[in-house]
């Protein structure tokens, strides 16, 4: 039992809180079946020692969880960009988005997928017709906003606009 | 032109319902100065009055409530957080800059919210009081928006091509009694080239008070009171026009809700 003991901790001090869980349950089975006496006996007795220790630590482990998440944190400005899909998606290049035709000129469509910069897409050849102000479209983003240091400037020259390939109509039922 | 022709015209409009303005702002309308003749007590009831309508709002923090009007969150669905590149950020933004995200810049919404309330604030006080409000934007995607939210709160605004003297050669290019405007707020502060908006110095060299949305490629120094945020988006655009609307019709409902009650 104390080599089994021995092979358990060591492998938990290496990984996370699972093992501690499975090392926990395989000591007090391991306790429940000497102590052959009630199970009211063993209930009764106060815990001491790694019982007693991790008790303490997941109590204290679950009041910071519920300090961390109060509604004041939640709706803080770092809280909100955290969770954010902007940030969540990381870099814009090859990323999936679906985007709202919001102005039409002719064959130029303006699609408006949520951030800073609206894109500009030609309208497909197949389908034409359907790419009216107000459809769901389909974007593959390349870039959030185009922007390039030419020579001799001292600061980047902005076109205002977001790059992104369309892809197509939204296919299946909106959501209601 | 035609802009300038127009702003002329508006000014002259205006020109009476000034007068009247500037009289109570001296404490003494033209009914009780004949009347201060007979009876010094009333006179003297009347000035009371004025001042406290002037000066009580003075002494509020948030006189008008504004801070209901907007919370963090709002500005966040506007996407009022987002900035430019890195590459074209303007360094004296960086001050009001949350970080950089994968070269893109990310403005602090908690300073703005602080500046935003305190512009809103100050523009609710300067309507409360009857001032001129112009508002100012080169952006020729939101110029209708503006031009729109303008006229809808009863105030002014110039979205075209500005010219040389507008404010600084005023008396000379229109009437020698033309009046200027109290305080201009800047929608954008970039003109078509991507360069200051000459209008900020024009009103730094006349003594007018500015308001600014300043995004991170603009220069916010000459602003009095500028507001770190987003000027692209038009989700944005539409929540500070909308702002703004409120706080001047808020501010002008306040003041006639109150002369009605000193005229009972």
């Amino acid at each position: 039992m104390a080599s089994l003991c021995k092979v358990m901790i060591n492998v938990s001090s290496r990984s996370s809180l699972p093992p501690k869980q499975c090392v926990f349950a395989t000591l007090r089975s391991l306790y429940s079946s000497d102590a052959s006496g009630g199970d009211d006996k063993h209930t009764e007795r106060p815990k001491s020692g790694f019982a007693a220790a991790y008790n303490l630590h997941s109590d204290l482990q679950q009041s910071g969880e519920r300090r961390m998440m109060s509604p004041r944190e939640e709706s803080s400005f770092p809280a909100l960009l955290r969770q954010s899909v902007l940030l969540q998606m990381g870099p814009a290049k090859g990323k999936i988005a679906i985007g709202k035709i919001f102005h039409i000129v002719n064959d130029d469509l303006y699609v408006d997928f949520g951030g800073k910069f609206h894109c500009v897409c030609k309208r497909p050849a197949v389908d034409g017709e359907k790419y009216q102000r107000g459809s769901k479209v389909r974007l593959r983003l390349e870039d959030l906003e185009l922007t390039s240091r030419f020579l001799g400037a001292t600061t980047d020259t902005t076109l205002l606009e977001a790059e992104a390939t369309l892809l197509g109509l939204l296919e299946g039922k909106p959501k209601e | 032109m035609a802009a300038g022709v127009l702003t002329r015209v508006r000014q002259a409009l205006r020109g009476p319902r000034l007068a009247a303005a500037l009289f109570s702002c001296h404490g003494q309308t033209l009914s009780s100065a004949a009347a201060a003749v007979h009876s010094p007590a009333a006179a003297t009831i009347e000035t009371d009055a004025t001042d406290k309508i002037l000066n009580f709002p003075l002494t509020q923090p948030d006189y008008f409530h504004l801070s209901e009007l907007f919370s963090m969150k709002d500005l966040f669905d506007a996407r009022v957080h987002l900035g430019h590149k890195k590459g074209c950020r303007h360094a004296l933004m960086e001050p009001y800059l949350f970080g950089c995200r994968l070269d893109m810049d990310i403005i602090d919404l908690e300073q703005t919210v602080d500046h935003l309330q305190r512009a809103l604030n100050f523009t609710a006080h300067v309507a409360f009081r009857g001032g001129v409000v112009l508002f100012v934007s080169r952006r020729r995607q939101f110029a209708h928006l503006v031009e729109t939210t303008a006229r809808d709160c009863g105030e002014y605004a110039h979205t075209r091509y500005w010219k040389g003297g507008l404010l600084t050669n005023a008396p000379i290019q229109y009437n020698p009694g033309v009046r200027l405007p109290d305080l201009i707020v800047f929608l954008s502060t970039l003109n078509n080239v991507f360069r200051e908006h000459v209008g900020i110095r024009d009103a730094a060299k006349m003594n007018i008070p500015t308001v600014g949305i300043v995004d991170s490629n603009c220069n916010p120094s000459l602003i009095s009171y500028p507001v770190p945020g987003n000027d692209d988006t038009p989700a944005a655009m539409e929540l500070y026009c909308r702002l703004f609307k409120m706080t001047i019709k808020r501010a002008k409902d306040k003041r006639r809700q109150m002369e009605l009650l000193k005229g009972i």
